[in-house]
């Protein structure tokens, strides 16, 4: 499955339009023949995806759009290193993965951590709205260690397509669905403590 | 939690937009690096041959002091051999320049290597 360009990330709504494979092969042919502004239809096309990419890595919203950036430009300076058998938007989520995993082993995301030390009172969670919840159990995905984590991000980000997410990361899809599987279960451990620790607290 | 409750919670993630000067920024930076020059690649290939001596002349050094330790009586080496060895031979005037010419060549690549504004 191609992850769907769109203004306002992979699966939004307002603005998607079917993928143009074509149009991505004829502006990067442009590119590299050295018009630099048939760049700006290819970042307009990918920025939702992949600014909502780095949100889910990194959990801010500015450092996203920083992580995003860096990816844009790794991705303009290796344009003649993309082979065209394989579409544009795997090369592209190829190399957007890349620079945000090196960028977080840079520097860890802070924000995820902090929330996720105050989920450890049990009572905090317990008072949570689901939308809240639901929040929390995200920003728990940023505590896993970092192949597990990278495992989930990417694999729900392409819309739970084990293939695509396998290309991503640059792993087998065997290797992905054993991260997956282990990330699941870490998860749910961490649940299930603040869970008991929530019981005990009553 | 259920397998089913955590994909729904995963993949039920809310999108945030990029803001509206995103694309500018990224063109704006592309553009800058567009314009730049290229940075100019190590040297290898006048360095190749220099390297190649220098590690032939160190060879040829580490034998010749190897062939004089076994000439000598057993009795005279009370250091290990290869140390008196390396140490006569850098004990000549031939060797100084040597060891002085290598460590200009290891200053400037490190030098290099540290502040690429200076390549171009």
């Amino acid at each position: 499955m191609q992850p769907r360009p769109a203004g306002t990330g992979l699966t939004g709504g307002g603005g998607a339009r079917p993928v143009s494979a074509a149009e991505d092969r004829a502006q990067v042919g442009k590119v590299l023949a050295g018009d630099i502004a048939a760049f700006e239809p290819i970042v307009r096309r990918w920025q939702g995806p992949l600014v909502n990419l780095a949100y889910r890595f990194c959990r801010d919203r500015a450092r996203a759009e920083d992580m995003a950036q860096e990816a844009f430009l790794r991705a303009y300076r290796g344009l003649h290193q993309w082979r065209r058998d394989a579409a544009f938007s795997t090369w592209l989520f190829a190399v957007a993965a890349n620079v945000y995993r090196s960028e977080l082993r840079r520097i860890p995301p802070a924000v995820p951590l902090e929330r996720a030390a105050q989920l450890k009172d049990a009572r905090a969670f317990d008072g949570l709205e689901a939308q809240d919840r639901d929040r929390a159990v995200r920003e728990l995905v940023q505590t896993l260690p970092p192949k597990y984590r990278d495992a989930v991000v990417l694999f729900y980000f392409h819309e739970m397509d084990v293939p695509a997410a396998a290309r991503s990361l640059d792993v087998r899809e065997g290797t992905l669905k054993a991260r997956l599987s282990r990330a699941r279960e870490i998860l749910r451990s961490k649940l299930a403590r603040l869970l008991t620790a929530q019981k005990e607290a009553r | 939690m259920s397998h089913d409750e955590l994909d729904r919670i995963l993949s039920g993630e809310p999108e945030i937009v990029p803001s509206s000067g995103f694309t500018a920024n990224v063109m704006d930076t592309v553009r800058r690096e567009a314009t730049e020059p290229p940075p100019i690649p190590f040297p290898w290939r006048r360095v190749l041959p220099g390297l190649a001596v220098s590690v032939v002349a160190l060879g040829m050094l580490v034998a010749m002091g190897l062939s004089e330790m076994r000439q000598m009586p057993a009795n005279k080496i009370s250091i290990p051999i290869e140390w008196v060895a390396v140490a006569r031979q850098l004990a000549a005037p031939e060797a100084g320049w040597g060891a002085l010419a290598l460590l200009l060549c290891i200053c400037s690549w490190t030098l290099v290597r540290h502040f690429p504004g200076w390549r171009s």
